[in-house]
């Protein structure tokens, strides 16, 4: 355990006070979906845009930290930085679609996945928060704009996993009578233009990632393409959305089978980020020197 | 001709291209689970003979050059091909026409399709001026019929994303052919012409000739390493051409091939230097790097000894020993001097003093030397297939067709007016009936 003193000056400790936030507006949301009080979502977005806020400045805070203690690039490649930047990336896209749609709905979801993410980071040991020096095979330019072009896109596919469990959910119950909370949610065909839209605007920030990625590699480590698992997973994620696109020109593909596909879609995206780190290294220890580190 | 058309048919329909998108990702994640490109001793260890024959005659070992995974490559082209080619025509004449007429698209029945009927209290020429304004300046008009199209030009965009994924694939193709990529290690003050290929370890000689001047490694304060930094020299017909210092993500690129800093470490060592005191005038007599085994002169007395380590040193024991040309064995010994990090080791023959002072150990860097010829085919495809992708998503292309019937006195109007869209989307007809609302306040 680290002391309030590391966690306060590196900015950590706002990640965790951040992590009450988020918990507390999925706390509202979750009652919303049960009850339909109109006020509790509103609620639980004030106090999400403020937990949103306090991440800002701890990104400030343990960017400068990292700076002043002789670091050049900014710290996004540890497991923590980089799970606590998938919460406020996916936060983020969470209330760019909240202003543009109306949908509370999807409110219990992106609390809950950002809410995982940061708890993870934060007291999992896996995911250690102090500030360490960056690896030479790391430290370039290149890194900033790959990580933040992915994570874009990682937050886009997580929002439409949200919305292909709230399509699914609500083409479930069709049939049924009533249903408590099935009228609180947007029409199916909104959804479904939501999923094509979010994914679209993942899938663009995707390759774009994948592209960059393969251009650093280029220009730091011998090669654009070296088939190494993390490469490889990014590009089976690209193929999964790449057919998302496609399976909507076949005929007797509704709305269900692509709800399916954006959440088998998220599956493959959190595989490729967290699997591959996490359990291949383990299936064949091996090393390859400047082999990608997370993302 | 029929077999032909079912043969069209098969390669152009999306199933195919779902299939082949599935079949790809699933090939890829076998490649991800076993390591590809081991030697095949440390396959046999890992797996064992059996299986070993198994996965190397699955071509599981080295999938992504295997005959099947490049098979699903081309034929992926082929349907990505057959199918633009396909519906081209069609494209083309939603963009540049003839367009339908609003008959022939009624009697369509479009799933997509929304019409609304609108009366207009003003006479045709006046209702067509408001329709303009509302849905811009329309692409073909007849005295009664009004046709506008929005985002036509953008249809194209699919097929720009296609066409890049071709742009692409031809520039890892001519990557492949025209380019290569090798490894290799340089001893400190050593040269080299000859690299080895990543993919079978086969020698490649280089235009030119590479000599490691130097290598260190920096570390930060807690010593984790900070760079790897190896200065080389580029060498042609003798002379030394260009000087650089190449760290990870610092390549040098001379003449179209790279060097990257990719490795290092140094080679087990084989030389010790000995300082050798004769203790009877207390003079340093000589100092001698001595190869492991070889024969030396000490300088004393025709003494003759060799330097050997221990092949299996015990441990807390000294690693190695003097034997001298009559085969006696000296130890060495090991005296505290000033600190204990700095004993004095000596090993004692009559006058003569050995004094080991370290061995010789030589640091090597390991490079990476790849031509990476026609990447910028690579990177103008890639750009061209993010800009295709964002056209293809964000633009929905839009007909309208209107309809008009003036009535008898010429005063009113009515219109049919029939809006499909390209994408079903839920804000289409959303937008569609603001439209229709606008209208009927000018016009009702
Ligand atoms: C491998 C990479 C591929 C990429 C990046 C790609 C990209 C795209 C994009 C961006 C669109 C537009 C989708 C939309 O507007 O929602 C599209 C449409 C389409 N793609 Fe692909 N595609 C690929 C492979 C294929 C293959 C193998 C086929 C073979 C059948 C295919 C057939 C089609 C068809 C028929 C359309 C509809 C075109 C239209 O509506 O005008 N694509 N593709």
């Amino acid at each position: 355990m680290i002391s309030a003193n590391v966690s306060a000056l590196d900015g950590s400790l706002y990640f965790t006070i951040s992590l009450f936030f988020v918990l507390a507006s999925f706390a509202g949301y979750f009652i919303f979906l049960f009850t339909g009080n109109k006020t509790i979502p509103k609620v639980s977005f004030g106090i999400l845009i403020a937990g949103f806020i306090i991440q800002t400045a701890a990104f400030v805070v343990r960017w400068i930290y990292a700076y002043k203690i002789g670091i050049d690039t900014p710290p996004l490649v540890d497991l923590y930085d980089s799970m606590v930047f998938f919460a406020y990336v996916i936060i983020f896209g969470f209330i760019l679609i909240r202003i543009f749609y109306d949908f509370d709905a999807l409110g219990f979801i992106i609390t809950l996945v950002a809410s995982l993410a940061l708890a993870f980071a934060s007291f999992s040991p896996l995911a250690p928060s102090a500030v360490e020096p960056t690896i030479p095979a790391l430290q370039s330019y290149w890194l900033i704009y790959h990580i933040m072009t992915l994570f874009v896109s990682y937050g886009a596919f997580g929002a439409s996993f949200g919305l292909g469990i709230l399509y699914l959910i609500k083409s479930g119950r069709k049939n049924k009578t009533g249903g408590w909370f099935l009228n609180l949610l947007p029409p199916s065909n909104i959804i479904e233009e939501a999923i094509y839209k979010v994914i679209v605007f993942g899938l663009v920030f995707l390759t774009a990632g994948i592209v960059i990625g393969a251009a650093w590699a280029d220009s730091a480590w011998g090669g654009y393409w070296s088939w190494d698992p993390k490469e490889t997973w990014s590009l089976i994620t690209w193929l999964t959305y790449i057919l998302f696109i496609h399976a909507r020109f076949t005929k007797g593909w509704g709305g269900k089978k692509m709800a399916w596909i954006a959440v088998i879609g998220f599956a493959v995206v959190i595989f490729c980020y967290l699997g591959v780190d996490l359990i291949l290294p383990g299936l064949h220890s091996y090393a390859t020197p400047g082999s990608t580190p997370i993302l | 001709m029929k077999m032909l058309s079912k043969i069209n048919k098969f390669f152009c329909s999306v199933k195919l291209a779902i299939f082949l998108f599935i079949a790809i990702a699933a090939f890829s994640m076998v490649g991800t689970f076993i390591n590809q490109g081991d030697t095949t001793s440390q396959y046999r260890t890992i797996f064992g003979p059996e299986i070993y024959h198994i996965l190397y005659w699955l071509g599981f070992l080295n999938i992504y050059g295997s005959w099947y995974f490049i098979g699903l490559t081309v034929l992926l082209i082929v349907n990505l091909v057959t199918a633009s080619v396909n519906i081209f025509p069609h494209t083309l004449k939603a963009v540049f026409g003839p367009y339908p007429s609003f008959k022939e698209m009624m009697d369509k029945k479009s799933p997509k399709a929304a019409y609304e009927v609108v009366e207009s209290k003003k006479n045709i020429e006046e209702t067509k001026k408001v329709l303009n304004e509302k849905f811009g300046k329309p692409f073909s008009e007849t005295e009664t019929e009004l046709y506008y199209s929005k985002n036509s030009i953008f249809r194209f965009s699919p097929y720009i994303a296609h066409l890049s994924i071709i742009i692409i694939i031809i520039g890892v193709i001519l990557n492949v052919k025209y380019g290569f990529r090798s490894y290799t290690n340089i001893k400190v003050g050593e040269k080299t012409d000859v690299s080895y290929l990543t993919k079978n370890q086969k020698p490649v000689k280089l235009p030119f000739t590479i000599r490691l001047d130097n290598y260190q490694t920096k570390y930060y304060k807690d010593g984790i390493p900070k760079s790897y930094i190896s200065k080389i020299s580029i060498i042609k017909n003798h002379v030394s051409v260009a000087e650089k210092n190449i760290e990870v993500n610092h390549p040098f690129t001379y003449g179209g091939i790279t060097i990257y800093q990719a490795s290092y470490g140094h080679y087990r060592p084989t030389v010790a230097k000995l300082l050798i005191v004769n203790l009877k005038n207390r003079k340093l007599e000589k100092a001698v790097y001595a190869e492991f085994g070889k024969l030396y002169d000490a300088g004393i007395n025709n003494i003759k000894f060799r330097f050997i380590p221990y092949k299996r040193p015990k441990r807390g024991e000294i690693p190695f020993f003097i034997e001298l040309g009559n085969k006696r064995i000296l130890k060495f010994n090991v005296l505290p001097y000033k600190n204990k990090s700095m004993p004095l080791i000596f090993a004692k023959y009559h006058d003569a003093v050995f004094l080991y002072t370290g061995v010789k150990s030589y640091y090597y860097s390991g490079v990476e030397i790849t031509k990476n010829a026609y990447t910028s085919v690579i990177w103008l495809g890639s750009i061209i297939l993010i800009t295709a992708l964002f056209f293809s998503f964000f633009f929905n292309h839009v007909e309208t067709w209107v309809k008009l019937s003036g009535s008898k006195d010429g005063k009113k109007t009515s219109m049919e007016i029939l809006s499909v869209p390209k994408k079903k989307f839920e804000s289409f007809y959303k937008n569609f009936d603001k439209i229709i609302a606008k209208i009927k306040k000018d016009l009702g």
